[in-house]
């Protein structure tokens, strides 16, 4: 039976190492305090009261803001486009990212050329790209309308930003090529450590395609899955800037998710506090996922499985 | 084992709520830098390239004048809006800035006491801004702006394009249908209905609703005498979404940008554009054909002009150089430059201006002489009710309208929404 360290380190040393501790932390504390938990709480406190922007007392108003929150029909519509855009906006970059480095994987000929075209997309600013595409759907000089006239599909062209059953999944489709490139260089990055041996030994064994990406490709870059489907899974929650510049929520808040919907209410009608509370929603609905994605990867990561 | 996990969820916690605070916020300007020398002035971007040339002109003419620099932002109206408050708000604003009049756009930035007063610059300068003009910029008491033009909202058409298709100009709606229905069943799109940036829909439904229930009318609905739920607002609401039923509007009008509405009227494949009188300049300039411009029809008669303030300038309650503003806004109001801005810029100021020995075309001589009656107090105008009404009121009918054009909602919900939006407004009074 092993003697615990701490009982054979010396009490002198201990301490040393215990302010040495608080030393090499308190920086990041620090920033974690000021830049983190203060807003956390700031906007904890602005969800109790009736902040318009300008009263520096403003009312308290207990959990109006919730209840309000809880019976507000556009919560629910906009949480519903929350939901599609997760799931799709999630989805989509993982499957064409994962499908793209297992393409990418084994080229050796303009690789580097093919890597940056493909992430060059995600380097550009959000704005720029909102506003590039928003000219690529224009009802009348956009070329995706006027690629579909000289196909001969006519009868599809639409206003894609303005038609209420199109909007949503265009300003999606966008967001799905701004993303894929930063999916694609992490699998890319993760494909490198797969087990080249396995790979040969399996297909000797005769082994396909797909078994191989089922049973030796994705466990081994499972925790990297995770990872990145955390981050795009928890930017479907706080999804704000290409819809807020492509369409605004609109038409008819057909759009809106609860990140517009707090800007419109915090900064256009000047309700701060509700804004809040739909900003503390959004926070309150991505942590547990995050947490959860986080455990099942570090757990994947002791099993000793992953690149 | 705990304490890691939980040190995670609380710093993924913070990332999670710094990802919202970031993107609910936006960046601060960097292109100018505010001084106490120096001033930042904002404006929309011109309808034409020239004028943003002779408005920069102007500038330096005032700089020579004042000594005073002015560094000339520019932005895209749709974008303005939303920068604007966002730049206020975080204490980087301009110092002088163009804005919409009225509680829902200037009223609004006033209540959060983001606005200069500017009373006592009335009184040491004597501006001479129409009162009906000064009021609207008047909120608890304070005057926070200077109205800068006067307008009308109706309806542009192609002069040439009705005679080729035989189409007399519409004495009432029923001839404005009848038009509509020429055109759509000639190829030809009958209104350049435009809604993407949503305040469009403001104009529109003024403008039919002007005509439905005249001035008194309208004064009735904005006091709250007469219901957003009379059958008089359904019907102007259904006036529309029969349009876009009927094929007589563009296809997806609330993808289209009022730049891309404009641009079907300019090139001739639009015969009417339902907008207001600023586009005039615009039109001179770029269209070959000869434009026409009437009020809305009413359902008995021609209908009348919505008319009344536009747009005005403001002066940020943060400014570091309050009195380089107002000399700034001194001189935006000189009766020189009223005469500029007429024969110039092609808006009409709001404060009387001497536009004898002016060179206008007939099509702008028309609405001075309206807009005249407007100041007079003469005449019968409609309201352009975004002007007039809160911003949650303005958001509600914008909303509206866009499901009006798509079908998304019924002209009685959105009737419904409207008097809901008005109640609210006034027991947030």
């Amino acid at each position: 039976m092993s003697t615990p360290i701490s009982m054979t380190t010396p009490k002198v040393t201990r301490r040393a190492q215990t302010r040495l501790g608080i030393a090499l932390i308190s920086p990041l504390m620090l920033l974690v305090i000021v830049f983190f938990l203060f807003p956390l709480g700031n906007a904890i406190y602005y969800s109790f009261v009736d902040f318009d922007g300008i009263d520096p007392t403003p009312a308290f108003v207990g959990l109006q803001n919730y209840t309000r929150l809880l019976t507000d029909p556009e919560v629910w519509h906009a949480l519903g486009n929350n939901a599609i855009w997760i799931v799709i906006g999630t989805a989509g970059p993982l499957l064409i990212g994962l499908a793209q480095a297992l393409l990418l994987w084994k080229v050796r000929h303009a690789g580097v050329f093919y890597r940056l075209a493909f992430f060059l997309p995600y380097v550009l600013p959000q704005v720029a790209i909102g506003i590039v595409w928003g000219w690529i759907y224009d009802p009348v000089s956009g070329w995706v309308n006027k690629a579909l006239q000289v196909v001969g599909l006519d009868s599809l062209a639409t206003g894609w930003l303005g038609n209420p059953n199109t909007a949503l999944y265009a300003v999606l489709a966008t967001a799905i090529w701004a993303t894929t490139g930063f999916v694609l260089i992490i699998f890319l990055s993760a494909l490198r450590n797969v087990d080249g041996a396995l790979m040969d030994a399996s297909r000797l064994d005769g082994v396909n395609a797909v078994q191989q990406l089922v049973y030796i490709i994705l466990p081994q870059i499972m925790p990297v899955f995770l990872m990145v489907t955390t981050v795009t899974l928890v930017g479907g929650f706080s999804v704000f800037d290409i819809i807020f510049i492509m369409t605004g929520g609109g038409p008819a808040n057909a759009t809106n998710v609860i990140g517009t919907y707090a800007y419109t209410n915090a900064f256009q009608l000047s309700q701060i506090s509700y804004g809040t509370t739909l900003a503390l929603l959004i926070t309150a609905l991505s942590v547990p996922f995050a947490v959860a994605l986080n455990r099942l990867q570090r757990r994947l990561s002791l099993q000793g499985t992953g690149a | 084992m705990k304490k890691p996990a939980s040190t995670r969820a609380a710093a993924a916690a913070a990332a999670i709520l710094a990802l919202a605070v970031t993107g609910c916020t936006g960046a601060a300007p960097d292109a100018a830098e505010k001084g106490s020398d120096g001033l930042r002035y904002l404006i929309s971007q011109p309808e034409r390239p020239s004028e943003l040339d002779a408005i920069r002109s102007d500038l330096e003419e005032f700089e020579k004048e004042s000594g005073i620099e002015v560094t000339l932002d520019v932005l895209p109206l749709e974008n303005l809006r939303t920068v604007l408050q966002t730049q206020l708000r975080s204490g980087e604003g301009p110092d002088v800035f163009n804005y919409d009049t009225g509680p829902g756009f200037a009223g609004t930035l006033a209540e959060a006491g983001l606005l200069y007063d500017l009373t006592d610059a009335y009184q040491d300068n004597d501006w001479k801004i129409y009162d009906f003009a000064r009021e609207r910029v008047t909120f608890d008491g304070k005057i926070s702006g200077v109205p800068t033009q006067l307008e009308e909202v109706g309806i542009f058409y192609n002069k040439d394009l009705f005679k080729k298709h035989g189409v007399q100009e519409p004495k009432n709606l029923s001839d404005l249908q009848k038009a509509a229905e020429t055109f759509t069943a000639a190829g030809v799109t009958p209104f350049a209905v435009n809604d993407k940036e949503g305040w469009q829909g403001g104009h529109l439904f003024s403008m039919a609703l002007s005509s439905r229930v005249g001035p008194d009318g309208m004064e009735k609905l904005l006091d709250g005498s007469m219901p957003w739920t009379s059958p008089e607002v359904v019907a102007a609401l259904e006036t529309w979404s029969g349009f876009a039923k009927d094929g007589h509007l563009p296809d997806s009008p609330n993808a289209l940008t009022y730049d891309n509405g404009n641009a079907l009227f300019y090139k001739g494949d639009a015969a009417m554009n339902p907008t207001g009188s600023w586009l005039i300049s615009s039109l001179q300039e770029t269209v070959d054909f000869e434009v026409g411009f009437l009020p809305f029809p009413a359902e008995d008669g021609p209908g009348i002009f919505t008319g009344g303030l536009g747009g005005g300038s403001f002066v940020s309650a943060d400014t570091e150089n309050p009195e380089g503003a107002v000399e700034l806004l001194d001189y935006l109001q000189s009766e020189e430059h009223g005469r500029w801005q007429v024969e110039t810029i092609g808006t009409i100021p709001a404060f009387p201006v001497d536009t004898e020995g002016l060179e206008v075309s007939p099509l702008f001589a028309q609405v001075i002489e309206d807009t005249a009656k407007i100041a007079e107090g003469s005449g019968e105008f409609g309201y352009n009710i975004d002007v007039l009404t809160t911003d949650t009121f303005n958001k509600t009918m914008w909303d509206g309208f866009q499901g009006i054009l798509t079908g998304q909602k019924t002209a009685e919900a959105v009737a419904q929404d409207l008097q809901t939006a008005s109640k609210q407004a006034a027991e947030d009074k």
